[in-house]
């Protein structure tokens, strides 16, 4: 794929006019059409221009940007900066490693968002392995489809729909309490295992797909191949289903993890006052008023690199995409 | 002979299988189904068990004006999000599928950036940028936020087709007179048509689903999700459930008609 | 001696279709036996049936006098080279052969020293640790081999290993296989649609036709006395002839074709006099004369195109009634021929009576 697509030997089309039918043709004929992006289409150079320039702009302004801006926010003392111009430090990231209240919902952060994803992928993956292998290739889709459906519904909607289930006049404990179990509800709303329900609910989806996709194209033959020289279904998951499915489980694991590490939806409805996590603290600070902001900035960076590390290094020693299957 | 359950699979770790999938379906739809069945309760307070069934809510909220606000206003949000993420996205995607671009694997890790930030973070970013830009929150902030969010979809989606297209076909087409728009309004735009119609619909689902970047950009006027929220916090009745049951059927029909239509398209 | 492999009245269906029909097939050890057959034939359900991979409808298999019928492929000594060696890519060349011994348990040196040992009996020991990725498609064969080598099997199955080589490296393929098979002493049950390939390498050949076996026997038996039509067309390039029965002589069977007299060996059958029978006659075992018969057989023919295939020519020769005649020549004969009107005729021990 070397050729060059700008080097074309004389590019027939300038001096004929093409002619085309239709709205296409009438625009390429107008002057303004000439005068405008015609010129800039029969210059290789401007082309280049047309084509670099606007994606660049929008990456830096709008992906870059907004993390720059935080990251200075997050060294200054106050925000807005006082006239007298702005003084930075690195006060703000002090306060979080001398303050346990922001230090231990931080953590307890990373352990949730770890455990969650434990979860999800245990849970996740035999339903991911239904789909993609024992499922007649026919069905397949129908079922796949039947896990989508829910995910159709937004995070509100699915978070709200948790606390049906959950809730002390919902539908377990009334069922529970029918059956005699119970005299009075258990508390479920607003403790961690609501919290994790409604999480899990929330991001299943996110595992699911990974896994599916690595799964599926693991070929029959070599699970065929593996019963075959001795390997009884336990050592045929181990020895081949696994490492084979290794790329699937890198992404939906980092997937989860770093929306788990985000999640804001869940804790605002199905979180109580012991379950403080993290977005929920840097989330208050931006509502306080604006004196706030340079802490809840130096925050978020620090949950930034911190997630996107753990991510990395992750990957890094599970070793994603180590196996191509040729 | 193509599947792994062909023979040799004892029944019993099929059996298992089979229940953790089942198991699984449940779990995802037994909220819902809940959520659905209580919005016919007929009582104004959300509890189990349901004695009698009405729906009176629906009539209640369909003739809600501040419900068919929050609907026109997600909509015209969504669709203004629609049209400049898929105009950035295949932008993008163009510059990091070209040729002899210097940079380009760090131009795509860049262009996916706002895809792997945890939502919080992107969401309170973008609320710093907008304040240092003086931009206000509302309407215009929440478009921008969601195409921010939306662009880096539509440039894997759009890439992995245009890495399938054949360069003979723009070839083919400059070799017959067409300059390089020309050639790309004619021949790629409409190769792409697959990947611009999954895009589109995930851009619009992805917008009207969006609440945490909407809970910080957003201005007075609210969206579906804020509205639904307002009414959680603010004390709860089965009109929520309603409320919620209709947007669900209507987003879920628009996905299960872009599966099929994906679907098609692709055979 | 007791056969390795037993198939007793084996029933194998797909929904109504039958793959494989009262299949009943003994298997003695140490032989190199080739299912021979077109696509859809039975053979290899037959030995995924072997395997382990398919469950037959009825009828039992047993391996060395047990019945296996039942056992998943991993309870059975059998091992099997996949068509598309379904060699495991996350695994080294070494590893991939020792597969099978870590799971039957041995110790970790015992392993390595067997892995390099088939390593090394097919010039791979300096390959061991790469990944079949890397390997090119002879290579990879040869590990697909030796894994399955590897547990010591009893059987060793091969479905069409050689079929995605390309000409030049299967034929020495071909010769690799039957060596090592002639080396280790095992049996092979090798798949094959190749006639060719079944030819060169088999003891035993077992042609395969709707599920059922159409015939077995040493490659030559089956191509000097083939039974049936399908295997005479199947193994080998064959001319057809109708003929009348008009008496049996011994080994022989007097016939009438296009009102000559002509003796064919009879194969074991023994048709009735006046029964209408089709004989063969090898393309090889035709002659040509020029224009004096002397006392052979020999009837009038007309040369229609010469082919020439280097070590040899065939022609196709027109006799009168409009029955064609594919004969194969070599140069010194071809030489003899002067012109397109030759005499055209054959030895009656080489022409053959089918069964149908």
């Amino acid at each position: 794929m070397t050729e060059s697509r700008t080097s074309r030997p004389g590019t027939a089309g300038r001096e004929a006019a093409p002619r085309y039918r239709g709205w296409i043709g009438q625009v390429t004929r107008s002057p303004l059409y000439a005068g405008t992006i015609g010129v800039l289409a029969a210059s290789p150079r401007a082309r280049l221009v047309l084509l670099v320039i606007v994606p660049l702009a929008w990456i830096v302004t709008f992906n870059i940007g907004p993390i720059y801006q935080m990251g200075r926010i997050s060294l200054m003392q106050t925000y807005p900066a006082p006239d007298s111009g702005a003084v930075l430090t690195l006060d703000n990231y002090r306060l979080f490693f001398r303050e346990p209240l922001y230090f231990m919902p931080f953590i307890r952060s990373l352990i949730f968002a770890a455990l969650v994803t434990v979860v999800t992928l245990i849970v996740v993956y035999p339903v991911a392995y239904y789909v993609a292998k024992v499922i007649r290739p026919q069905n397949r889709k129908r079922a796949l489809l039947l896990l989508l459906v829910p995910f159709w519904a937004g995070e509100i909607i699915r978070t709200f729909s948790v606390i049906m289930l959950l809730a002390n006049r919902g539908a377990l404990n009334y069922l529970l309490r029918e059956v005699g179990l119970i005299d009075r509800p258990i508390p479920m709303l607003y403790t961690y295992f609501s919290l994790s329900f409604g999480v899990v609910y929330l991001i299943a989806l996110y595992m699911l797909l990974p896994l599916y996709s690595a799964i599926e194209k693991i070929p029959s033959q070599l699970v065929d191949a593996a019963a075959d020289l001795g390997a009884g279904p336990f050592e045929r998951f181990r020895r081949v289903i696994l490492p084979l499915s290794k790329d699937g489980i890198v992404s939906g694991c980092s997937l989860v993890y770093l929306i788990t590490i985000g999640v804001f939806t869940a804790p605002l409805l199905l979180g109580g006052p012991n379950t403080v996590i993290f977005p929920e603290i840097i989330a208050a600070l931006f509502h306080a008023s604006n004196d706030k902001w340079p802490a809840g900035s130096a925050f978020s960076i620090l949950m930034l690199i911190v997630s996107l590390s753990t991510v990395g290094l992750f990957m890094k020693l599970v070793g994603g995409r180590s196996v191509r299957l040729s | 002979m193509n599947s792994f359950a062909s023979r040799y699979f004892t029944d019993l770790p099929k059996t298992a299988l089979s229940a953790s999938y089942w198991i699984f379906v449940i779990y995802l739809l037994l909220p819902l189904s809940l959520m659905m069945a209580m919005s016919f309760k007929e009582a104004s307070f959300i509890a189990f068990p349901i004695q009698s069934w009405t729906l009176d809510w629906y009539a209640k909220v369909l003739q809600d004006q501040q419900f068919l606000g929050a609907v026109g206003y997600s909509i015209f949000i969504a669709v203004a999000t629609t049209v400049i993420a898929l105009i950035i996205g295949v932008w993008i995607a163009l510059l990091v599928a070209a040729e002899g671009i210097w940079g380009r694997a760090m131009i795509f890790a860049l262009a996916c950036l706002p895809a792997v930030v945890p939502g919080l973070i992107n969401a309170i970013s973008m609320r710093i940028f907008i304040r240092v830009l003086d931009i206000p929150t509302g309407t215009g902030a929440i478009i921008l936020g969601h195409t921010v969010h939306a662009v880096p979809f539509v440039v894997v989606m759009v890439l992995t087709r245009l890495r399938s297209m054949p360069h003979s076909l723009t070839d083919a087409a400059r070799d017959l007179g067409a300059d390089n728009f020309v050639a790309f309004l004619r021949v790629t735009v409409p190769y792409l048509a697959p990947a611009l119609a999954g895009s589109a619909i995930f851009c619009v689902l992805s917008s009207i689903d969006d609440f945490v970047r909407t809970f910080f950009l957003g201005g007075y006027q609210p969206t579906l999700p804020m509205l639904i929220f307002a009414k959680v916090q603010g004390g709860m009745s089965p009109e929520i459930n309603a409320m919620a049951t209709i947007v669900l059927i209507v987003t879920a029909a628009v996905g299960l008609y872009a599966e099929h239509f994906t679907r098609r398209s692709k055979a | 001696m007791q056969p390795v492999v037993q198939f007793r009245n084996v029933n194998k269906l797909y929904g109504a279709m039958p793959a494989v029909a009262d299949l009943d097939l003994s298997i003695a050890p140490g032989q190199f036996v080739t299912l021979l057959g077109p696509s859809g034939c039975g053979k290899s359900t037959t030995l995924r049936m072997l395997g382990g991979f398919e469950l037959p409808t009825s009828g039992e298999i047993l391996l060395d006098g047990r019945d296996i019928t039942r056992l998943p492929p991993n309870k059975r000594n059998v091992n099997i080279v996949f068509q598309d060696y379904a060699l495991f890519p996350h695994l080294t060349v070494g590893r991939n052969v020792a597969f099978g011994l870590e799971l039957k348990g041995l110790r970790s040196d015992a392993i390595h020293r067997r892995t390099m040992e088939l390593l090394a009996l097919v010039q791979l020991g300096d390959f061991a640790d790469r990944l079949p990725s890397q390997l090119s498609g002879g290579q990879r064969q040869r590990v697909a081999l030796m894994r399955a080598l590897a547990p010591d099997p009893d059987v060793l199955l091969l479905d069409e290993p050689l079929s995605a080589l390309d000409a030049k490296l299967r034929e020495q393929m071909q010769i690799e296989l039957k060596s090592i098979q002639q080396r280790t002493g095992k049996t092979f049950l090798f798949v094959t649609h190749d006639q060719e390939e079944a030819l060169t390498m088999s003891d035993v050949v077992v042609v395969m036709n709707g599920g059922r076996i159409e015939q077995m026997g040493d490659p030559h038996t089956l191509y000097a006395s083939p039974r049936s039509r399908f295997v005479a067309n199947f193994i080998g390039q064959s001319n057809l002839f109708e003929a009348e029965v008009m008496g049996l002589e011994g080994e022989m069977a007097v016939l009438s074709w296009n009102g000559h007299t002509v003796r064919a060996r009879r194969n074991g059958n023994s048709p009735a006099t006046g029964a209408r029978v089709a004989f063969i006659v090898r393309p090889e075992s035709i002659y040509c004369l020029g224009q004096t018969p002397g006392d052979a057989f020999a009837v009038p023919g007309r040369i229609g195109q010469r082919i020439f295939k280097g070590s040899h020519t065939t022609l196709e020769i027109e006799l009168p009634g409009r029955q064609n005649v594919t004969a194969q020549l070599d140069p010194q004969a071809l030489a003899r021929l002067d012109g397109d009107d030759v005499l055209v005729g054959w030895r009656w021990e080489n022409a053959v009576v089918l069964a149908d």
